[in-house]
């Protein structure tokens, strides 16, 4: 009764939270002045410019797609399952864009290539966001390598080499975790709109800001982003149907934690190090180097530092508590997913993956229209707002990872603590949890890093005086000095990169996998 | 109950009390204004308000990126629960529709009196201030240069103008301008042979800018901070306020609005923003502020490079008619546009 009770609470939470707000707003786009009505939807199924800016839209989360996944698998691969030296080095570079804003990535490279051309556009936007998302496909791989039954790459070993074990047992094996990542950036590629609209490079999710932003028409905006929404769908659909039951299998492979088989690199150790120092500082460290260059200067420093003001503070200070309350919320959703807890479990995964796709714009408004009222000022004209965009937009994360998380753990640990009598609250905070503590620790500091990061959600729906960073840089960057934007940018990646550092440090090299 | 448990709903409490300090502090010697004034240089003047009054100023920033209309979306959906005092708009428009939606209230300023009556609301609805002018940026090794918005569908500039994106800012503005003075027929006609001739589009009158500064187009029509702004950096261009002629309409000024929130939670501080932002003081640091906007208060002491608005010819719109027809023309811009 109390698991039944504990996860409808979280589910009830989850619903208010995310899913009442926007389909109270999709509601009033079908019924306009009391009269049922679908004339906004025909107007945007007749329009063919939408139509070609959706095209943009999927062949740059396409392209993204692609890059991230090419580059991502293999540099998953080598940095978890050989002996390479420097693997936490080259990990801790490529994690670096994924900490940080899309757009401070397009910032820091538009300082060093300055106004080349081809930067401006599709190029730009593909190199920009499948630098941003490819660790998000490399930290999958790394985490689904560990689930790898060594003894079935122990037998595979008897009749091939490396090269033929990972094709044909391990790669396979962890398809699930690859498919994720690629639904995961084609999903975040689609709703992305800070680097196009910096490169300029039209793609749907601006059509839809444009709405908003020179309209003032809410309705029309709100059914603008249904092409978006259809191909998230379809998405939804593919990795419900297919990869769902992929990942269920794979499950099965429950992991041997003492025995993890390493690739010995031999001969090529030396050519894969070369090459992933030349990509890392090429990708990494040269344009970095080029923002920073452009910000070392004690006075802009200062200034930066007094633009920044308690920003930074308010950006850390909310982003630990989204990422606090996104863990717990994520893990009791991602237990009821995983366990099958309640009817409806796959409604609710598919839920907070589509509010990962929706455009932050429309989340935005949506939470708006539903908490700007008198009664609850409490919420609306507070930090609590931004909170609850954080909520709605990255609870899929939490959840996944406790996913993740539980399906390391062996059923039998909890059936026998069930069998023992020991009661579900008891089970879950003295045997999942302690179990899973490491887990935990690595959900709540990617939704750390999602919420320091979001301008999207927040930038809709900050109070006034409760501006982030990120926001704060976004807002600034129309006509403050190069110099002092290079400056801003310094001090968020620092803010970033430090409480990521401390945790790479304090947690041992076992517990990072 | 566990004690790692116990530590998470310490966690939740600590949470739960900060965003509560931020309910408990939420109403006191405060006044909460949005702004659509760039924040480099609006962010200085709220401070200076804020160090003289001792009154705490809240404020919500628009972004560039978010074509600086995020705000006004703001005040549209806070219509029946207004949160904001006091609405800092970059040009008049949006203070029109704004009046017109019943988002605004009238006020009338002592601050106001000297400002002149085409660049304030009859109905004291909003209230102009410090005014950017649109310009044109040329590019000092350009040939020939132009000396009226008309020039845009001259064949001597066939493929060597530039204009922003007409579907936002103050460009929008000025077509609407535009469109009110001649008339939908001549407007459109004109935008039709603006295509013919060749007149490329930016995302941004900044970005027109930086490509006539770089020599790829010889002139555009931005605001004039952002001619000055070049000029500051160096650049090798310069500024002409189109249509001065004798039979000309003038140059199109866009002041900033300050306008007073229906509702407004703090009424009283609302009017005392509103007046310190009316004042000549604002009006003088605006002007020697980078945006280098030029006063609408008469004697105000400005920088050598700004001409007095006394000394300009100007043209005469009425700003409610200016936003009506902004409206109207919206779906033939953004046929236009695309």
């Amino acid at each position: 009764m109390a698991k039944r009770l504990t996860l409808l609470f979280f589910v009830v939470l989850f619903l208010i939270i995310g899913l009442v707000p926007i389909a109270a707003m999709f509601l009033k786009t079908i019924y306009v002045d009391g009269h049922f009505t679908l004339r906004l939807y025909r107007a945007l199924f007749d329009s063919s410019r939408e139509w070609g800016l959706v095209g943009n839209s999927v062949m740059l989360a396409f392209f993204v797609t692609a890059a991230a996944l090419s580059a991502g698998i293999p540099l998953g691969v080598v940095l978890s399952k050989t002996d390479l030296p420097f693997k936490s080095i080259f990990t801790f570079l490529f994690t670096i864009p994924l900490l940080l804003p899309p757009y401070i990535t397009a910032i820091a490279w538009s300082y060093w290539v300055k106004k080349e051309i081809w930067f401006f556009g599709l190029p730009g936007c593909v190199l920009i966001l499948s630098i941003s998302f490819l660790p998000i496909v490399m930290f999958l791989t790394m985490a689904y390598l560990k689930s790898v039954n060594p003894g079935i790459e122990e037998a595979g070993k008897l009749l091939s080499g490396w090269f033929g074990v990972l094709k044909n047992i391990t790669i396979p094996a962890i398809m699930p975790g690859i498919l994720l990542s690629a639904v995961l950036v084609f999903l975040l590629t689609l709703g992305e709109f800070s680097v196009p609209n910096f490169l300029r490079y039209k793609v749907f999710s601006n059509e839809s800001f444009t709405q908003f932003s020179a309209f003032y028409d809410f309705n029309a905006a709100t059914v603008s982003t249904m092409p978006l929404l259809l191909i998230a769908f379809v998405i939804l659909l593919f990795e419900a149907i297919f990869l769902h039951r992929k990942t269920q299998e794979s499950y099965g492979m429950t992991p041997d934690s003492d025995r993890f088989l390493v690739i010995e690199l031999k001969s090529s150790k030396k050519w894969i190090v070369i090459l992933l120092s030349l990509a890392s500082f090429i990708l990494i460290v040269l344009p970095f180097a080029a923002l920073v260059r452009e910000a070392l200067n004690l006075g802009i420093l200062r200034e930066a530092l007094e633009k920044a003001g308690d920003s930074l503070l308010r950006s850390i200070s909310y982003a630990g508590i989204g990422a606090s309350i996104l863990t717990v919320i994520g893990f009791f959703l991602g237990y009821l997913i995983y366990k099958k807890a309640l009817p409806g479990w796959r409604g609710v995964d598919m839920l907070t993956l589509f509010f990962l796709a929706l455009p932050s714009a429309v989340t935005g408004i949506g939470l708006i229209g539903f908490w700007n009222r008198p009664a609850t000022n409490f919420i609306y004209g507070t930090p609590a707002i931004i909170i609850l965009g954080y909520v709605a937009c990255y609870t899929v994360l939490t959840s996944r990872m406790t996913i993740s998380g539980l399906s390391q753990i062996s059923s039998s640990i909890e059936e026998a603590a069930e069998i023992s009598g020991i009661k579900w609250w008891r089970r879950v905070f003295g045997v999942l949890v302690p179990l899973m503590k490491r887990g935990l620790l690595a959900s709540w500091l990617i939704a750390y890093i999602f919420c320091l990061r979001d301008v999207g959600v927040t930038m809709a729906v900050y109070p006034p005086a409760h501006d982030t960073l990120p926001i704060r840089i976004f807002t600034l960057m129309a006509n403050a000095s190069g110099s002092l934007i290079a400056g801003l940018c310094l001090i968020m990646i620092l803010s970033t990169l430090l409480p990521f550092s401390l945790f790479m440090l304090s947690v041992p090299k076992k517990g990072m996998a | 109950m566990p004690k790692k448990y116990l530590k998470i709903v310490v966690f939740l409490i600590i949470a739960g009390g900060f965003l509560s300090a931020g309910i408990i502090h939420a109403r006191t010697n405060e006044v909460v204004v949005y702004v659509s004034e760039d924040q480099v240089f609006s962010e200085p003047i709220l401070k200076d308000f804020e160090k003289e009054t001792g009154i705490k100023v809240k404020a919500l920033y628009d972004t560039e990126e978010a074509k600086s209309t995020g705000v006004m979306n703001r005040l549209l959906a806070e219509k029946n629960n207004p949160q904001a005092d006091v609405y800092w708009a970059n040009e008049p428009i949006r203070a029109e529709y704004l009046k017109q939606e019943g988002i605004s209230q009238a006020y009338i300023s002592a601050s106001a009196k000297a400002i002149p009556d085409g660049l304030k609301d009859p109905d004291n609805y909003w209230t102009g201030f410090s005014a950017r002018a649109r310009v044109f940026i040329v590019n000092q090794r350009a040939p020939e240069k132009p000396h009226s918005v008309a020039d845009y569908t001259d064949p001597r500039f066939k493929g060597k103008a530039m204009i922003a994106n007409p579907l936002f800012g103050t460009t929008t503005t000025q077509m609407a301008a535009l469109f009110t003075l001649w008339g939908d027929e001549k407007g459109k006609t004109f935008m039709e042979n603006m295509k013919k001739n060749g007149v490329k589009l930016s995302t941004s009158n900044g970005e027109s800018a930086d490509f006539v500064a770089s020599g790829n187009f010889d002139f555009s029509l931005v605001d004039s901070d952002d001619v000055f702004n070049r000029i500051k950096q160096g650049k090798d261009v310069e500024i002409i306020y189109p249509d001065q002629g004798e039979n000309e309409p003038g140059c199109f000024m866009v002041p900033n609005a300050v306008l007073f929130i229906k509702g407004s939670p703090n009424s009283e501080n609302g009017k005392k923003l509103i007046d310190y932002l009316l004042s000549r003081e604002t009006e003088r640091k605006l002007a020697f502020a980078d945006c280098a906007q030029i006063p609408l208060n008469p004697g105000v002491e400005t920088p050598p490079e700004i001409k007095a608005i006394r000394t300009l010819k100007v043209m005469k719109v009425d700003y409610a008619e200016v936003a009506k027809k902004m409206r109207e023309i919206q779906s033939f811009l953004k046929e236009w546009a695309r």
